[in-house]
């Protein structure tokens, strides 16, 4: 299961809500302090639709990620499912 | 193994902070009259007994930061700066540096700023003293709460994991080694609520 997940804190908030918006995630009912945003293959989520300023953007899955990161920069996050260890495929 | 907390001491803010400097009249002139922190307290001391030669005789000044707290300089008379005390160039030298809390948006007043900058919890300015050494004025955004500090320690804690390993190269890789720290912490609180 794919996904990532996003601490109940206001400035976080905003994501979920364009996750929801991007139609390809489901938004799983808060768990502890944290909700799982879940995608079935890749999730694109754009900057301008979660008004986020950069500092908070750049962080913005201190949450916690299952999936790995395609793209990332100031105005688009791409993430996709993957199956590769977490320090790389040469790792562990 | 993490002792008891009333095993600790029991700090109550900050009292000072202090650091070395070679340019008295302009720090006197930023503190002072620039930022407007008063002149609350000066020690000039013969070298705290020391022998000529050991360490320098000295002035040791603060200026009021509110809220109880003082920012400090040493001046040493008559010695010049030892190369390994300038302040470094770059970002991560930038990381040694004091925050001072406001209560009102962040305002530059005359001194040269970076743009207001919004953190998770604050909002920043940033900009340097006379002697190049970084200074920052925010406003809290908002309490921190123990949602905040349950996060934090499952950030540490996968970071921890991934230092002791000796292979972390980016932060990609914390964001996932965390989901197990957060599993858990979800599994926690489930169980504290059915307890």
């Amino acid at each position: 299961m794919s996904g990532f997940y996003v601490l109940n804190v206001p400035e976080f908030s905003s994501l979920v809500d364009a996750a929801r918006k991007s139609g390809h995630c489901k938004v799983h009912p808060k768990r502890g302090h944290y909700q799982f945003v879940e995608f079935e293959n890749e999730v694109e989520i754009l900057r301008r639709d979660t008004q986020m300023k950069e500092a908070i953007w750049y962080g913005c899955l201190t949450g916690g990620l299952d999936g790995k990161i395609a793209h990332f920069d100031s105005d688009r996050l791409k993430l996709v499912a993957t199956n590769e260890p977490i320090l790389g495929l040469d790792g562990n | 193994m993490i002792k008891p907390l009333e095993l600790h001491p029991k700090l109550h803010g900050v009292d000072h902070t202090a650091r070395p400097t070679w340019k008295l009249r302009e720090t006197v002139h930023f503190y002072r009259d620039i930022l407007g922190l008063p002149l609350v307290h000066c020690i000039s001391a013969k070298g705290w007994g020391r022998e000529k030669g050991k360490h320098a005789d000295f002035l040791h000044f603060f200026f009021d930061s509110g809220n109880e707290s003082t920012i400090a300089f040493f001046y040493y008379v008559g010695t010049e700066q030892p190369p390994e005390l300038a302040v470094p160039k770059g970002y991560m030298a930038m990381a040694n540096h004091t925050a001072w809390r406001v209560t009102s948006e962040p305002e530059s007043h005359g001194v040269n700023v970076s743009q207001l900058v919004q953190h998770e919890v604050i909002e920043s300015i940033y900009f340097r003293d006379p002697n190049w050494y970084p200074l920052e004025i925010t406003r809290s955004l908002r309490d921190v709460g123990e949602p905040d500090a349950v996060d934090a320690a499952a950030t540490i804690e996968a970071a921890m994991e991934l230092e002791a390993c000796g292979r972390w190269t980016d932060i990609e890789q914390l964001w996932r080694n965390k989901v197990k720290f957060v599993q858990a912490s979800q599994a926690q609180a489930q169980e504290n609520t059915l307890a």
